[in-house]
């Protein structure tokens, strides 16, 4: 008998012995605790989760929002031209 | 399609309760698989539940490519994390958690236990790479490609751990 089958026999020995292993009672209970721990986001965490939603929606808001105050500044700045030529002719 | 591969199809899905399917399929084997490395069943159902979580986030995530087959997948993960589960340990000069669950009592298990205890004890002094890869073929009957597989090295690496392993039990055996 060579030393490599006496280590071969000693681990099919202890294959079978370590084969009834199960897991706990309570283990596949706990695992799907862990789990749905997992699914179910924080508040904050499903805060941000809808607000990254909206953030696309926000950027063209602001963007539009941009272009219409230096419109409206441009306007502004036409009508104060007009009234001080105005002023001028008379 | 296997019940196994069907689950993880439903999960991918967005059908969260279909995870417990793949639980019930797998978990025997994985906590098994893990005793076997960490060397006692409390550690092992710490490190597989937590593989089962890191499995969930990644099917969650669509990040699961099934390259491999979900069990060989699943293995893999309850291998890395028994092993850095031991070298962490080991670091840290920490003992195994050798609590037993009450309802683990019988004569089944109480031999399975002595045997889990002596394979422990045996192989402890091996580095664990090499460890896993033992128990990988001789107790859990896979063939070196498969252990590549899981381990995520070649088979020629597979093989030069099976060999320093053998050597390494046969040299300690001679020193007693």
């Amino acid at each position: 008998m060579t030393d490599y089958e006496d280590i071969d026999q000693r681990l099919a020995r202890l294959a079978r012995g370590s084969e009834a292993l199960r897991p706990s009672a309570s283990f596949s209970a706990r695992v799907m605790r862990a789990v749905n721990e997992e699914a179910t986001p924080s508040l904050l965490e499903g805060a941000w989760f809808s607000a990254r939603r909206l953030l696309p929606v926000a950027a063209i808001a602001a963007a539009l929002a941009v272009i219409w105050a230096v419109q409206v500044d441009r306007s502004v700045d036409d009508e104060i031209a007009t009234s001080y030529a105005s002023v001028e002719l008379e | 399609m296997d019940t196994l591969e069907k689950a993880v199809d439903r999960v991918l899905n967005g059908d969260h309760s279909a995870f417990q399917q793949i639980v019930d399929a797998t978990s025997v084997r994985l906590v098994r698989l893990g005793a076997r490395i960490m060397g006692n069943q409390a550690d092992a159902e710490d490190v597989v539940q937590e593989a089962y979580v890191k499995a969930f986030r990644a099917l969650s995530a669509g990040e699961f490519d099934r390259r491999s087959s979900t069990a060989t997948w699943l293995y893999r993960i309850v291998v890395n994390g028994a092993i850095d589960a031991k070298r962490s340990r080991k670091r840290r000069g920490e003992q195994s958690d050798t609590q037993i669950d009450p309802s683990w009592d019988g004569a089944a298990f109480a031999e399975a236990r002595l045997a889990l205890a002596e394979l422990d004890d045996w192989l402890q002094e091996l580095p664990q790479d090499q460890r896993a890869a033992l128990v990988l073929q001789s107790l859990e009957g896979l063939n070196n490609g498969e252990i590549a597989e899981v381990m995520g090295v070649s088979e020629g690496a597979v093989e030069q751990r099976l060999v320093r392993a053998r050597a390494a039990l046969r040299q300690r055996r001679q020193q007693l």
